[in-house]
């Protein structure tokens, strides 16, 4: 960014400063290249040129918008955007600036439109160019190949231009420049390839590519920080993940442990910044809650979630035994290691017999004496082993959380047991580690966002309705209102309001920008 | 910011803010000059009249067009264009002002009040300049008196002879020595 900042702040000064001398150097090269002006030669140049129409550049984003829209890769349609209207307002407004008329001393013969440097035609082409690049090829070798046929497409409108003389050679070559580094930055800045790879497959965009130079780094990084060798690394349970990426590591055997598996979760700047909206969305639709406070970075964010697998585990919770915490790139990625619950399988697939009813009650029971709440009760994070319950996932347990939270955790937890056995068992169960009361609490409590959203998923596939059952079962109790209002719940909605308004705004007034 | 932000929503338009006056060394006269290197005269822009404020440009190779907006006549009451040729077979010739020696001026009323509209033509060597008056209903016909006072023309030589002294290059076209290429 700085650097991008730097070139246009000099290119700036320099015309300003010594436009003439400028003048005198692009003369000389355009009376170099119109020595060679043959009829053939100039239907070729025209023909060319017209990459640079606007009818052109108007296909090619349009091209790209829908076929963005089609593979669903909203990010990345969102930063071609972004990056296509900054470059057309930065590059408009510097042809204003520097108000630069059409080559002088040579006879011009092409078509042209306004003043001419930056020329706006090879800005505008070579940004669309790059956003093609970035938000439809594949990274590798089919982006190195696209890279290449760009630089010539933009290289050929540029010499064309100035053949017919619309153009200097410091205006096609500023403007390619600035072209390329605006929406190359928009890209690594807010849709990097580590973090949201163009890919044509199946797959959440929080979840991490682990081929490649990732995978070698978290082998050596393993390696060095927590003394295992691994000897494969898979992804698994991407299906119930959406904000980490689930590993499971293979390592070989130590002086003190065999071979075994272990558990992964992989975090990086995205995760902490979809954390940063899911916690400003929950506090626009519902206010605060609880505590709704974004984590700074990835680092603070792993720390959390190995803080509270220690705490769970210290409090003789059935959480997976923590590792450590291992840094791949420092500040930009980082990764749990716990155990792996060897044979278990989730709570989804599994036999909810008496055993598992009573375990997954008795879990919440200790967690509401340890003064924790898991908040994040659902089929994805309850294992089963042998009849016993176990729970991953920890990232959002709470230390002293408010009772309405502990309330939740309990419906939630029943609701997930009632899914694979019966509302019936579940809450004569429950009446031996809770009170009649505190059920009913419990499911006046749980609507819309308390409950997750794979377990709303659950509840709506099944044919009963759970969630009736149970309040028909307990005492009778008004529902409990989730919606709080404050000041900066007012002040937060009313700013989304405005920025999605003005953005809308900004679109519509710029249309022809990106048409 | 957010002002900042709202400036910038105007940006984008191919219509430029930029007036082109008759100042020597002004940027938008020269681009003028290059959209059309035939005309021997440029129309350009004097000084506002009371009430009349500069509307946009648009410039581009072989045809110019700026407009000028007035509190009482309405937005874009008069646009001012600049091309090879025009086509004045409807118009009535009219002795030119004292400032317009060199041209051949016609009128064309279109339209009386209460909507007055109507098309004026200066034709001259290499180009034709067409001011074309769309006044709101209701105002005043004598208004267009006022562009009198906005708008003039500056031989294309003048400019030649400011560039050949300045950045010492030929402005190409009318005035200038023929260029290579």
């Amino acid at each position: 960014m700085t650097a991008y900042f730097l070139v246009v702040l000099i290119v700036v000064v320099v015309f300003d400063g010594f436009g003439d001398v400028f003048d005198r150097f692009n003369t000389e090269r355009l009376l170099d290249v119109a020595a060679l002006r043959t009829a053939w030669l100039t239907d070729v140049a025209e023909f060319v040129a017209a990459l640079g129409n606007p009818w052109t550049i108007r296909i090619l984003r349009w091209g790209t918008i829908l076929a963005l829209v089609v593979v669903k890769r909203w990010r990345h349609l969102f930063v071609l955007l972004g990056a296509i209207l900054v470059l057309e307002i930065v590059t408009y407004q510097m042809t204003i600036a520097l108000a630069r008329p059409r080559p002088l001393g040579v006879e011009i013969i092409g078509s042209w439109e306004g003043f001419a440097t930056p020329s706006r035609p090879v800005a505008s082409f070579a940004g669309t160019l790059v956003g093609m690049l970035y938000s439809l090829v594949i990274p590798g070798r089919p982006r190195n190949i696209g890279k290449w046929i760009a630089g010539v497409a933009i290289v050929t409108l540029a010499v064309s231009r100035m053949y017919l003389a619309v153009d200097r050679p410091t205006d096609v070559v500023y403007a390619g420049i600035f072209g390329v580094a605006v929406v190359l930055v928009a890209f690594r800045w807010f849709a990097p390839n580590e973090a949201f790879p163009v890919a044509y497959r199946r797959g959440k965009s929080a979840h991490l590519d682990v081929g490649g130079r990732r995978g070698e780094a978290i082998v050596k990084a393993v390696r060095e920080q927590l003394g295992l060798t691994v000897l494969d690394i898979k992804p698994v349970g991407l299906e119930g993940s959406g904000g980490s990426t689930p590993l499971r590591l293979r390592v070989a055997a130590t002086e003190s442990e065999p071979e075994q598996n272990l558990f992964a979760k992989l975090y990086a700047k995205n995760h902490v910044r979809a954390d940063r909206w899911y916690k400003l969305g929950r506090t626009i639709l519902y206010g605060a809650l609880e505590d709704e406070t974004p984590f700074q970075n990835v680092r603070r964010f792993v720390e959390y979630e190995d803080y509270t697998l220690r705490l769970l585990q210290d409090s003789g919770l059935p959480t997976a035994k923590p590792y450590g915490i291992v840094e791949i790139t420092p500040e930009r990625e980082y990764m749990i290691v716990t155990e792996f619950f060897k044979g278990a399988v989730e709570i989804g697939e599994a036999e909810v017999d008496e055993r598992a009813i009573d375990g997954g009650l008795r879990l919440i029971r200790n967690m509401w004496d340890a003064g924790l709440a898991h908040r994040d009760i659902k089929p994805a994070n309850l294992m089963v082993r042998d009849g016993e319950v176990l729970l991953i996932d920890v990232f959002f347990v709470q230390v002293r959380p408010s009772p309405w939270r502990q309330a939740v955790d309990l419906a939630n937890m029943m609701l997930v047991l009632a899914l694979r056995s019966d509302a019936k068992s579940v809450y004569e169960a429950a009446l031996d580690y809770f009170t009649e009361d505190e059920i009913a609490e419990a499911f006046a409590a749980t609507r819309g966002v308390a409950s997750p959203t794979q377990l709303r998923t659950e509840m709506k596939r099944d044919d009963r309705d759970l969630l009736a059952e149970f309040r028909a079962l307990a005492p009778e109790r008004e529902p409990i209102r989730i919606q709080r209002w404050s000041l900066r719940r007012v002040g937060m909605t009313a700013w989304v309001v405005a920025v999605s308004l003005f953005a809308l705004l900004l679109v519509i007034s710029n249309w022809n920008v990106f048409s | 910011m957010l002002g900042v932000c709202l400036a910038l929503l105007t940006s984008c338009e191919s219509r430029q803010l930029q007036q082109v006056t008759c100042e020597p060394g002004d940027a938008s006269l020269i681009l003028v000059a290059q959209a059309v290197p035939t005309a021997t005269l440029l129309p350009c822009i004097t000084e506002f009249p009371v009430g009349w404020i500069f509307g946009g440009s648009e410039i581009r190779s072989g045809s110019v067009r700026f407009w000028l907006d007035s509190d009482r006549a309405g937005l874009q009451a008069l646009e001012v264009s600049l091309t090879r040729q025009c086509n004045f077979s409807k118009a009535v010739e009219v002795t030119p002002g004292a400032d317009e020696a060199g041209t051949r001026r016609f009128e064309e009323p279109i339209s009386l009040p209460p909507r007055f509209v109507a098309n004026r033509y200066y034709v001259f060597e290499g180009g034709c300049v067409t001011y074309r008056f769309a006044f709101n209903v209701n105002a005043s016909p004598t208004l267009s008196f006022d562009v009198d006072e906005a708008l003039s023309f500056r031989p294309r030589a003048a400019l030649v002879e400011e560039m050949r002294k300045q950045v010492g290059l030929e402005l190409c076209g009318a005035g200038a020595s023929p260029c290579p290429g």
